[in-house]
């Protein structure tokens, strides 16, 4: 036999173990200032409708917020899509419920050369006003003239935002 | 909307204790001592994370600093560390009678992978690019047609499931062979779907290229080997 059971509880220890250290060495850390990073502009629902409506080019809407762990999750997957297709596409992305100081460390961290257009929405009402929910991340798709293509609720994978955004470019 | 990934997995995993248990009955792996469904999960979940791992390391996160993150696979797993990482994985835990056990599973490896294409009707992930063949789909609200790239990959993957566990069962390939020959049609079947699928940044084709040739080059030793 290959000794599978031995071999599940040694990885099994490794692992707990990892996270734990990883945990408490993540307990004090928390979102501070970036220089040469502007905090995002706040706006009203009103204003992302006007601007949805009014963009030549289709929009991507990311909704996300620097204390969402599945936010950073796909953070780095939007940034490069923004850069890939920032041509074709305008990328924004709407901050949510969110402290000044955090939401500049995650542009900060994530989108610091990225072309994303960042809003903020500390009531955290815009997204359920355009269709969406209170939960984030979530990710809308608009075609030229603000009118919804897709809308994607929670972590979005590369191969579906990748299909969204060549229904933008082509459809 | 997580669950439609281990709905996906459930398929893949269900594909692959099916092809087992078919071919247990055929006498696959008669020889060997090792559990080949434990040692296939075992690779296959530590492959997912190994991938993820990667993916954040590429993506400029700390996995270490981060640890939640590695859960979140729907952000991204790497193709290449995931594959190397399962197959690293596989072989510490084969390392008895690798060859044996590699050929053990090669069948059951192909279904779970076909499974795993299958389950994108539950993922919302089977189209591909833009297409005007008669069989191309377009999603709801769209006018689009394209190529529905997840049946293609689970076609080709099952037919070459069925295919290699037919030959293991009723014919005596060469040790190494069936191996070899799953290499090769887990890598031509991503190579060919790869160029039909939206990316962002694109699939690791080298790669796929790269495991081609390493299949082929293992095929050719066995036979000859023998």
């Amino acid at each position: 036999m290959i000794g599978l059971r031995g071999t599940l509880s040694v990885v099994f220890r490794i692992v707990v173990t990892t996270l734990l250290i990883a945990l408490a060495s993540t307990a004090c850390s928390s979102g501070e200032p970036v220089e040469g990073v502007d905090p995002p502009t706040p706006v009203t629902g009103l204003e992302v409708q006007n601007l949805l409506a009014a963009s030549p080019e289709p929009i991507v809407l990311n909704v996300w917020a620097s204390w969402c762990t599945p936010c950073r999750s796909e953070a780095p997957l939007i940034g490069r899509a923004a850069s890939e297709f920032g041509d074709e596409v305008a990328f924004v992305g709407l901050d949510v419920r969110d402290t000044p100081e955090g939401a500049t460390a995650f542009i900060g961290e994530f989108f610091p050369d990225a072309p994303i257009l960042h809003l903020a929405d500390s009531s955290g009402q815009i997204p359920s006003e355009l269709g969406g929910s209170r939960g984030v991340p979530l990710t809308f798709f608009y075609r030229v003239g603000g009118e919804l293509s897709y809308l994607h609720f929670g972590v979005i994978d590369e191969r579906t935002l990748a299909l969204q955004i060549d229904e933008l470019v082509n459809g | 909307m997580e669950f439609t990934l281990l709905a996906a997995a459930a398929i893949a995993g269900a594909a692959a204790y099916a092809m087992l248990w078919w071919e247990a009955k055929h006498g696959n792996a008669a020889r060997c001592t090792g559990n080949l469904w434990e040692a296939g999960v075992v690779s296959a979940v530590a492959g997912i994370f190994i991938g993820r791992i990667v993916a954040m390391l590429i993506d400029g996160v700390n996995p270490i600093a981060h640890p939640m993150d590695v859960i979140l696979v729907r952000s991204g797993v790497s193709t290449v560390g995931a594959s190397l990482g399962a197959v690293a994985v596989f072989a510490w835990l084969a390392r008895k009678e690798p060859v044996t056990m590699a050929d053990g599973i090669s069948a059951a490896a192909l279904a779970g992978l076909a499974g795993w294409h299958a389950g994108c009707l539950v993922r919302g992930a089977c189209l591909g690019t833009a297409s005007d063949l008669p069989w191309a789909i377009a999603q709801a609200g769209s006018d689009v047609t394209r190529h529905p790239v997840g049946f293609y990959a689970t076609l080709i993957l099952g037919a070459a499931a069925i295919g290699l566990a037919w030959w293991k069962a009723y014919r005596r390939p060469p040790a190494g062979a069936p191996a070899a020959l799953a290499v090769i049609a887990a890598a031509g079947t991503r190579l060919v779907v790869e160029p039909l699928q939206p990316s962002i940044s694109g699939g690791p084709v080298w790669f796929y290229a790269t495991g081609l040739a390493v299949g082929i080059a293992a095929l050719v030793w066995s036979v000859v080997r023998r």
